[in-house]
């Protein structure tokens, strides 16, 4: 009996139970990206007439100021998140550590729940408090006498970055927040308490102590954040569409427009390669960055 | 650190009890609670538009991927858990790469398929990518819970005559529970509140999802706050009290999904 079950039931047995979620997987995410492959080798204004036009379409992306600047703009956000996200979720985690505060647990709960929140949900509630005349934030502001600072803040191309970044900080905090809080637990208190003993304040232990022993998950909350922001799509779709102009466009943004507005399916589809691969090496890259400087960070 | 906990929940207070003021008194003060409270802006929104529908659409879509993800993760999560079987690496690299894929690039290609091969617009289109997407994560969490569940059940209920199927389902399924909870929850709120897909892949709009509805409304309540609060207060409420009646499950769930995801 003990044989059997090592090798499994029959195959045919084990193919009936595994091919269904094979096929769909395979449907749906892997052939994709060879469907993509191929009819990013067209012209393909969405209809029946397709050209073939070879590699053309890549280097039209390669020349394409607008994809770029879209790269530019995941980039701004990713590293905007970084600081905002894993920074704030750091120092709430230390503050939550400490024995000071009251109701930890609602709090925890609390600034978990953006979390849990539609994409869309929280693009509307930001651009009603970004609004003219009827946000909040500009009625703050008059609150304090600062007139001078109102204005339409989603409208205006030189602050739109920082402005599309807030409500994406604001809502995944409470994730990183949970995640660095359950290593800082798992800190044994004996080390805390001989640094106490030894005359460290708060911020000492903070750097000196907690930060090293939790970087492992603090790479992976960067990977996290990385690949996260790589794809933002729904915010920026609910919020701006992109706007003003290309302003605030990021890769999915435009690939969207691309095929979606312009109808073009093939440079589409090109953008679409092109977003796979960027992301991929940026995650890859960051990864590999990551765990050299974490090497290097433990021999010393 | 309590400057932010308010920050969290404030806005859904505001949208809340702003649903529930008329638009006039919206606008003469902004964050001020209802002067009277009314219901017209709920009675309106759910008489005159589609909301019920879109609703009804999410709820059918998320509860179809749920049992979907919970069945196949379970299936899948079980056979490379347990079975040395020809081509089991293989299958698992597949599955761990569409936790790396990111979803946004098959946006359009996904869109080419599914219009091609006549997928698009039905009841069932937007519940395949939900399962397909949230497939990697669960098979990753029950794999590794599977692990820890001793092999000698499966060999005495062989021995007492049960057969493979009868085994896996009445016996070892029962067993793993917990993890299937933590799965299904993951999944939950990636389904339900699902937008890019939707929005690609639907054009009817009796098909819509609350999110994709919600876009719909923006245009038409531009102006009208009130109303369109109203409309993202009815879209939040099931998730709202999902979360709030079990928030210590779901953190513990989410954190072991975030961190192995």
């Amino acid at each position: 009996m003990a044989v059997k079950y090592r090798t499994g039931p029959s195959k045919i047995v084990m193919a009936a139970y595994l091919l269904p979620s094979l096929i769909l997987f395979l449907f749906v995410v892997i052939a994709p990206i060879f469907a993509a492959g191929y009819f990013s080798t067209f012209r393909w204004p969405g209809g029946k007439k397709m050209s073939p036009v070879g590699i053309q379409n890549y280097i039209d992306m390669l020349h394409d100021s607008i994809f770029w600047h879209s790269f530019g703009n995941n980039l701004y956000i990713t590293v905007f998140c970084l600081i905002g996200q894993i920074g704030f979720a750091f120092l709430f985690a230390c503050l939550l550590n400490t024995k000071g505060l009251k109701a930890k647990g609602f709090h925890r709960v609390v600034s978990y729940f953006p979390v849990t929140l539609s994409a869309v949900v929280v693009g509307f509630t930001w651009t009603m408090i970004y609004d003219y005349s009827y946000g909040i934030l500009n009625f703050l502001l008059k609150l304090i006498h600062r007139e001078d600072l109102v204005r339409g803040w989603l409208s205006e191309t030189s602050t739109i970055m920082a402005v599309v970044s807030i409500p994406l900080i604001w809502q995944y905090i409470g994730l990183y927040l949970v995640i660095i809080l359950a290593a800082m637990t798992s800190i044994s208190s004996e080390v805390l308490e001989m640094a106490e003993i030894d005359g460290a304040n708060g911020f000492q232990k903070a750097v000196h102590i907690i930060l090293p022993l939790i970087r492992g998950t603090l790479i992976i909350s960067v990977m996290l954040c990385i690949s996260g922001n790589m794809r933002v799509f729904d915010h920026i779709y609910a919020m701006t569409r992109g706007g003003p102009g290309y302003a605030s466009s990021v890769m999915a943004q435009y690939a969207y427009n691309v095929s979606f507005m312009q109808m073009n399916m093939g440079y589409g589809s090109t953008l679409s390669i092109g977003i796979l691969v960027i992301s991929t090496a940026l995650v890859a890259a960051s990864r590999a960055l990551l765990t050299w400087l974490s090497r290097k960070g433990a021999v010393e | 650190m309590i400057a932010f906990s308010i920050t969290c929940i404030y806005p859904v207070f505001w949208m809340f009890y702003s649903s529930l003021k008329t638009t006039r008194d919206f606008e003469s003060n902004i964050i001020g609670l209802p002067k009277a409270i009314q219901f017209t802006n709920y009675t309106y929104i759910l008489t005159s538009s589609k909301i019920g529908y879109y609703f009804l659409n999410t709820v059918r879509n998320t509860a179809i991927a749920l049992i979907f993800i919970i069945l196949f993760g379970f299936i899948n999560g079980y056979f490379i858990s347990r079975f040395r079987f020809r081509g089991r690496k293989l299958l698992y690299t597949l599955y761990m790469l569409g936790m790396l894929v990111p979803i946004h690039a098959l946006l359009i290609p996904i869109y080419i398929l599914f219009s091609k091969t006549g997928l698009t617009d039905s009841w069932y289109t937007v519940a395949l990518p939900n399962i397909a997407f949230n497939l990697p994560t669960s098979i990753f969490l029950i794999e590794s819970y599977i692990g820890t569940v001793p092999r000698e059940i499966e060999e005495a209920a062989t021995i007492d005559g049960a057969s493979f199927s009868r085994t896996l389902f009445t016996i070892i399924f029962p067993l793993v529970t917990p993890i299937l909870v933590t799965a299904g929850i993951i999944a939950f709120f990636s389904c339900w509140n699902e937008f890019s897909f939707s929005l690609v892949l639907l054009k009817n709009q009796n098909l819509f999802t609350l999110p994709l509805g919600l876009t719909m409304f923006k245009g038409i309540y531009q102006a009208d706050y009130p109303r369109m609060m109203t409309t993202m207060v009815i879209a939040m409420v099931p998730a709202l009290i999902i979360y709030f009646s079990c928030s210590r499950q779901i953190i513990r769930g989410m954190m072991s999904g975030a961190i192995k995801g």
